[in-house]
């Protein structure tokens, strides 16, 4: 996540969350319990090890980018790289729509399961809104006139990742590029 | 130190889970903890549920270290989600269904025999250590989410099926042991669990749905097993009280059956067209027929579903293959096959089989689940009366996220009592984690308060004891079964049983068959059954002690009769208790000795 969006992540989510905000407070204070201690209201994400409080040491393993390893869990899961790899224009509607139900099917759920997507404005597209102050989360088509709050028509209701849970992938050197590894089917 | 959670765990067939709550709030606020897993080589992602499968890493897989997991480094097996994956294409190395080994009495549940029937190089386990696994890789995932507050501290609830006997139980308390789980565990049934996860959502408004009088069927279809309770609802002092009535038998037939048997027709219908599965589209095809099931039993199911099997290679839309099935396909092959309409008379069908049978898990022959509750409503109702009439149905297990089979369910009990059909009981569903958190909503009013489920033991227990009088040669001498243990003794009592004295011989193990039933509610502890049923008594596994040799005795035996107690953690021990000097000895399950 760029700095841009984790600062907007944040601010939201101090908005929202008191929980979060007495984290925030916290961390911006320096308090060691800002480090590592788990609240009691909010599942605990599980990443955290307990040597979290001490510098951490120079990682041996090879890193890899996230975007690979959300690539190789949608091609696992949906099969997502094979369909956009192949050629599709040999093949009838028919054909690739056979395909698509299971790979939309498999991929939204893992959409769902690392993201937990969500629609940000809830009224019905094609409705007449007010766009709230802090816009941040909205863009402004046509010209822009007088002091906000502004009204328009909803064209798009907007997206949102509830959270971001990629896999945490610890291959070696050589697996770092992996997609999807080769398969062999060994003869007996 | 003291304890800052309650913990529930579901130790189940198929999935495991576990759910928390704090202890230091006003009402309990249940959580579900993710579960980091391994979900492909190298790559791991939090779940709510754990798989229950073990995957046997081959030597190149160790040596690679794709198999790492928090701090476990190394490990020549993986549990959870890409176990669960190599299923298909391992099923040598893949050990499944632990569970249901764990509570069957015909094998040594300790020695390395799953996976059952993998060939010899194959490094097997025990369903013990198997289940010590499951329940260790949830411990680390709690140790990893909450580092100050070690589980072998908090106050801990582990569910079991309300069909295990006392000898399973003590199985799954010793695999709970092992994995670092605390002494002061608490077993829990598992319907009950369930009920437990509706009081929590409903609070206070369950008592508006429920009346004195009333009866609940606690209908559980998990993954691999059918597990049946019946809680009763009654008064005293003015508040409503929940006392567990009864629980079923120990039945294997779950939802994998149902989405197996959908794979195994659309298979053919693939075959019809000249397509041959190989295992990896074999496990992808029972994932779409789970989804086509749950699609096409939904209220409002489309005509038809189409299930594709996608192309094995990476051309993948040129190789994909599909059928169309029809919704009057799948209700009448499930809905009918599971759970078909039928009269309260009726009776599971049960095949007899002739020759040698395998040892391998005892799966009903009979699929039709309603049969199975209509057997147990009979056997748990009043002669005069006929069979118990529920007034209300909890569902549990994920087999219920399709409609049409809690329709079904529904209607079949209401056409059993014309004057008062069961209603669903209303509320959220949450099929999957119900028991977990449960089990945290348990452990959770079992400290701070809170309606609580009574009913104690499901299953009265007997102890063989041969008849003395003329050896008849070739023919065994004639068993009685002594009632040691009556249905209902409380956790935190004991009782001594009276019986004749009973010769124990010093200096060598004595063995005794052991019983149980859970059908039997009018037999006291000290009755001598003379003869029974098969469907009545049901042997597990029998029971041991050496009394050590002591010169002070002055005979070469003692006279003892048997005491026996129930521990407020719900363990079941059985003592024999020496007439003249007061002495006691504990009998142990030798589960070793009775396997075949």
């Amino acid at each position: 996540m760029s700095r841009f969006f984790l600062a907007i992540h944040v601010w939201w989510q101090t908005l929202v969350d008191a929980e979060f905000g007495r984290q925030v407070a916290e961390l911006l204070l320096r308090t060691p319990a800002a480090l590592g201690l788990p609240s009691a209201s909010e599942p605990v994400a599980t990443k955290r090890e307990p040597m979290a409080q001490q510098p951490p040491e120079p990682s041996k393993r090879p890193q890899r980018s996230d975007a690979l390893t959300l690539l190789a869990t949608l091609q696992r899961e949906a099969r997502l790289v094979d369909f956009l790899k192949e050629s599709i224009g040999d093949y009838s509607d028919a054909q690739i729509g056979a395909a698509v139900r299971d790979i939309h099917r498999d991929a939204s759920g893992v959409l769902d399961r690392l993201f937990k997507i969500q629609p940000i404005e809830t009224h019905e597209e094609g409705t007449e809104i007010q766009v709230p102050a802090e816009a941040d989360r909205y863009r402004l088509i046509g010209t822009v006139r007088g002091a906000p709050p502004h009204r328009g028509r909803l064209v798009h209701q907007g997206w949102e990742a509830a959270k971001c849970e990629v896999p945490e992938w610890s291959g070696n050197a050589v697996a770092s590029q992996v997609i999807a590894p080769v398969e062999v089917e060994l003869i007996a | 130190m003291v304890a800052k959670y309650v913990i529930g765990i579901d130790l189940g067939t198929t999935n495991s889970a576990l759910a928390y709550a704090v202890l230091g709030t006003d009402k309990p606020q249940v959580q579900v903890l993710p579960i980091p897993q391994l979900v492909a080589a190298a790559t791991v992602e939090p779940r709510t549920l754990l798989p229950s499968f073990l995957y046997l890493a081959q030597e190149h897989e160790m040596k690679a270290r794709s198999f790492d997991l928090l701090k476990a480094k190394g490990r020549a097996f993986v549990v959870g989600e890409l176990a669960r994956r190599q299923s298909a294409e391992m099923p040598d190395r893949t050990v499944l269904a632990a569970k249901s080994w764990l509570g069957h009495s015909k094998v040594d549940r300790h020695q390395p025999i799953l996976p059952w029937n993998a060939p010899a190089e194959v490094p097997k386990i025990s369903p013990v250590t198997a289940s010590q696994r499951y329940l260790e890789h949830l411990a680390d995932a709690w140790h990893a989410a909450i580092p100050d507050a070690p589980l072998a501290e908090q106050h801990v609830v582990l569910t079991v099926p309300a069909s295990f006997d006392a000898s399973a139980r003590e199985l799954t308390r010793e695999a709970a042991l092992a994995a670092g789980l605390p002494q002061s565990l608490v077993l829990l049934e598992e319907p009950q669990a369930a009920l437990y996860a509706w009081l929590a959502d409903e609070a206070n408004r369950w008592r508006k749905q429920l009346r004195v009088g009333d009866t609940l069927l606690v209908c559980d279809i998990g993954g691999g097993t059918t597990d049946l309770t019946l809680i009763g609802v009654a008064e005293e002092a003015g508040e409503l009280v929940l006392r567990r009535i009864a629980v079923g038998n120990h039945l294997l037939i779950g939802g994998d059956n149902m989405d197996l048997a959908l794979a195994y027709r659309v298979a053919e219908l693939f075959g019809e067209k000249g397509t041959k599965l190989d295992p990896w589209q074999s496990i992808s095809l029972w994932h779409s027929c789970r989804t086509a099931k749950e699609s096409l039993l939904a209220a409002d199911a489309p005509k038809k579903h189409s299930i594709a099997v996608l192309g094995r290679g990476s051309k993948l839309i040129g190789k994909t293959v599909s059928v169309e099935v029809d919704r009057e396909f799948v209700a009448d092959l499930l809905v009918d096959g599971f759970f078909p309409k039928c009269d309260v008379q009726d009776r599971p069908i049960r095949r007899r089989t002739s020759g040698f049978q395998e040892i391998g898990l005892p799966f009903e022959s009979d699929t039709a689940i309603t049969r199975h509750i209509a057997e147990f409503l009979a056997q748990h109702g009043d002669p005069k009366t006929g069979p118990i009439q529920p007034t209300h149905v909890l569902f549990n297990g994920g087999v219920f996220k399709a409609q049409s089979l809690r329709t079904r369910l529904v209607e079949t009990l209401a056409s059993w009592s014309k004057k008062s059909p069961p209603r669903p009981l209303a509320g959220t569903m949450d099929l999957d984690h119900a028991v977990a958190r449960g089990a945290a909503a348990y452990g959770w009013s079992k400290q701070r308060g809170g309606v609580r489920i009574r009913g104690g033991t499901a299953r009265s227990y007997y102890v063989g004891i041969e008849t003395s009088g003329l050896a008849i040669p070739g023919a065994p001498r004639p068993l009685r079964a002594l009632c040691v243990v009556p249905i209902g003794m409380e956790e935190g009592t004991a009782v001594d049983v009276p019986s004749q004295e009973i010769g124990l011989v010093v200096g060598e193990p004595a063995h005794f068959r052991f019983f149980s039933s859970s059908v039997r509610k009018q037999d006291q502890p000290g009755n001598l059954l003379s003869s029974w049923n098969d469907a009545e008594l049901t042997e597990t596994d029998s029971l041991e002690a050496t009394l050590p040799k002591d010169d002070s005795l002055p005979d070469s035996y003692v006279p003892v009769h048997f005491q026996s107690k129930l521990t407020e953690l719900g363990v079941f021990e059985l003592w024999c208790v020496g007439s003249q000097k007061k002495q006691r000895w504990k009998l142990e399950f030798s589960v070793r000795e009775d396997a075949e």
